[in-house]
């Protein structure tokens, strides 16, 4: 099943007198539980198209589909919605809120979702414990590692039950220990739970684990390579 | 748990309950611990302070009502329609025993006292001195209670002594009397003739208002009252220039005032309450309170200032959360309400501990006072009236209230700026600070 179509996605933007294009004409489509690869030079529009299709940025020509509803003619508040109940993302850094622990992280989203307190919490220390957190749920962002944070933010992109999942460059402060345990883990829950993830990333790790990599230069697709499993991949599976 | 159990709850708007709203509030709030307790102390403070200005001049001017109600005619007045704008000794009421019953029949709670007020001229073989003559029907008179243990020399009159008198310090020295010296108290009729009567000083007092201790012969309502004859009134009906009504419960004021007025107005008669019967004074406390509420002004200003600094760089700290919150799917109304939270908690906690300062301030010379009698000297009369030596902090439930929502609505309106700045954060432009 088409879970997203990306059709004919163009951003410009002006830097000063200049005219900046950062994509153009780009033609994507993501199936359901896919495990994708967004990589590139840096400047390559990567995480342009990762806000696009996440709704957070505005395209300037083109459309986005989700799951068969166009995001890119939501209004703001429809596209806030959408992107609770439909959405999970997983940024480079500071991904969680200060002043909540990290059980609340994880129950925030499903908080704004409405879902009952005994369900957001059952979930919330089920998918802590899945990302090896469950002893350290009580504390706060500052009283954890780099490498718990993000799984923390992974726990939390997870529990709110999103159909994607956009995670852009997330091992990227990490580690090489945090770097390859987080993925192992995405990459154990995107079987598991058959949730599609789309990264934008530089880090080989995450391109060895990933089923397909599309390539961006210069704001277009230079390639799209669906690949077996690697051996990595087929052990963690 | 599989996926099964995911997408459960059908897509619809966020929710963030109040509760959870509010505890996101108070945490952030704390983020900056010193900064929020420095810039709480420094609001509660200036409220406190205002809190205690305010206890000082309600307290004050309360004193000097009270003086100027008991020093002069009451609560509320009942005298001759037009007698305030053009005094004189023929308008009285000359059925006063009528009045009377009518007023005891409505049921006033608290003292009403007839008096007779008249224009003379006392004189002496040394001088002659324009007078206000007060004719006082007892000696539990509020006026005759409040002037008793300022008698400087003498004794009161007793209860129908038709000749004694009472002067003030001033007017003795003006007429070079002592106590026991007569002097004759002369009023013109509205025929045209001159009646005298003759009084003799029985006692001196020093009311501490110039005006009064110049001016004032006070006598019994008998010897008063023959002035009234001499008018062509008819001593059987008790005739009076007025009741002073005293009010057991001051606070009942605008309730009886309006009764009175309802029971007894009438195209002779007219219930004035004291504000009516003292419009100089109104004015005079209303410009002197002006003072107190410029610096409350001043307070609100450092209120909405302190707010404002605060909870905005704690705004613009957290541009890239509210960017995160944003992308989560939390909508610009749930931002903009959760920093006015902030806000309305920083206000309200700054009022309380505001009301615990200043509110403890207050109950401390609410009861011990503080004595501004060698600050003031004897300059401590205005108005007609007079301001204790000893002044108590006063307020009323009205100015607790008052003031609580005059900080609670700076509180407010110091909140929507930073709470609009974080509703406006878009979360790409966040997310890349």
């Amino acid at each position: 099943m088409q879970l997203l179509q990306v059709q004919g996605i163009g951003k410009r933007y002006r830097q000063g007198e200049l005219e900046v294009r950062a994509l153009a004409d780009v033609e994507l489509t993501v199936t359901e539980g896919e495990f994708a690869a967004l990589v590139g030079p840096s400047g390559s529009g990567k995480t342009t198209l990762l806000n696009i299709i996440g709704g957070l940025d505005a395209p300037s020509e083109g459309k986005v589909l989700v799951n068969g509803k166009e995001i890119t003619a939501m209004p703001e508040a429809v596209l806030s919605s959408f992107r609770l109940f439909e959405l999970g993302f997983i940024f480079q850094a500071y991904n969680l809120v200060a002043v909540l622990t990290a059980l609340e992280n994880v129950e925030l989203v499903m908080v704004l979702q409405g879902r009952p307190e005994r369900e957001r919490r059952e979930r919330a220390r089920h998918y802590l414990e899945l990302v090896g957190l469950g002893k350290v749920m009580d504390r706060r962002p500052s009283a954890l590692s780099g490498g718990q944070q993000q799984r923390v933010a992974v726990a939390r992109a997870l529990a709110a039950g999103p159909r994607l999942v956009l995670a852009d460059e997330p091992t990227a402060n990490l580690d090489s220990e945090n770097a390859t345990a987080l993925l192992d883990i995405m990459y154990k829950l995107s079987k598991e739970e058959k949730t599609t993830f789309l990264f934008s990333t530089h880090d080989a790790r995450v391109m060895e684990r990933a089923q397909r990599i599309i390539t961006l230069r210069d704001g277009r697709i230079e390639s799209d390579e669906r690949r077996e499993q690697s051996s990595h991949a087929r052990a963690l599976a | 748990m599989s996926t099964r159990t995911l997408h459960t709850t059908a897509p619809g708007k966020a929710r963030l309950p109040l509760a959870t709203m509010l505890m996101l509030a108070w945490r952030n709030l704390w983020r900056h611990r010193r900064r929020t307790v420095v810039t709480l102390v420094s609001i509660a403070f200036g409220f406190g302070l205002a809190v205690v200005m305010i206890g000082f001049t309600d307290g004050g001017h309360n004193n000097m009502i009270r003086n100027a109600i008991k020093l002069g005619e009451g609560h509320i007045t009942v005298q001759p329609r037009g007698y305030l704008e053009n005094p004189a000794n023929h308008r009285y009421l000359a059925d006063g025993k009528a009045l009377a019953s009518q007023i005891q029949a409505l049921g006033v709670p608290g003292s009403v006292e007839p008096r007779i007020s008249l224009q003379v001229l006392a004189s002496t073989p040394a001088n002659s001195v324009g007078a206000g003559l007060e004719g006082l029907a007892s000696v539990d008179d509020a006026r005759a209670k409040m002037l008793q243990p300022r008698l400087i020399d003498g004794s009161w009159f007793e209860p129908g002594d038709e000749r004694g008198i009472v002067i003030g310090d001033g007017m003795a020295r003006k007429l070079k009397a002592r106590v026991g010296a007569k002097v004759v108290l002369m009023a013109g009729t509205q025929g045209g003739d001159s009646q005298a009567q003759l009084g003799r000083v029985r006692g001196i007092f020093d009311s501490r208002v110039d005006e009064m201790d110049d001016f004032l012969v006070l006598a019994d309502i008998g010897l008063a009252r023959l002035f009234l004859q001499g008018e062509g009134a008819d001593a059987s009906l008790a005739p009076v220039t007025r009741f002073a009504i005293f009010l057991d419960d001051p606070d009942a004021l605008a309730v009886w005032a309006q009764k009175l007025k309802t029971g007894l107005d009438s195209d002779t008669v007219v219930a004035l309450d004291w504000r009516e019967m003292m419009p100089q004074l109104v004015q005079f406390l209303f410009i002197d309170a002006a003072g107190s509420y410029i610096f409350l002004l001043l307070i609100l200003v450092l209120v909405v200032f302190g707010i404002v600094n605060t909870v905005l760089m704690s705004v613009l700290e957290r541009t890239r959360e509210f960017g995160l919150l944003r992308a989560l799917g939390l909508g610009r109304r749930h931002l903009l309400l959760l920093v006015f939270l902030e806000s309305l908690l920083l206000g309200l906690l700054a009022v309380a501990v505001g009301w615990l300062l200043g509110g403890g301030a207050h109950l401390w010379f609410a009861y011990q006072g503080v004595n501004i009698g060698a600050l003031m000297g004897d300059n401590t009369q205005m108005m007609g009236t007079f301001m204790d030596p000893i002044v108590y902090s006063e307020l009323s439930w009205e100015r607790v209230q008052q003031l609580t929502l005059l900080i609670f609505i700076a509180t407010l309106a110091s909140g929507i700026y930073p709470a609009i700045k974080a509703a406006r954060v878009t979360p790409v432009q966040a997310l890349r600070t």
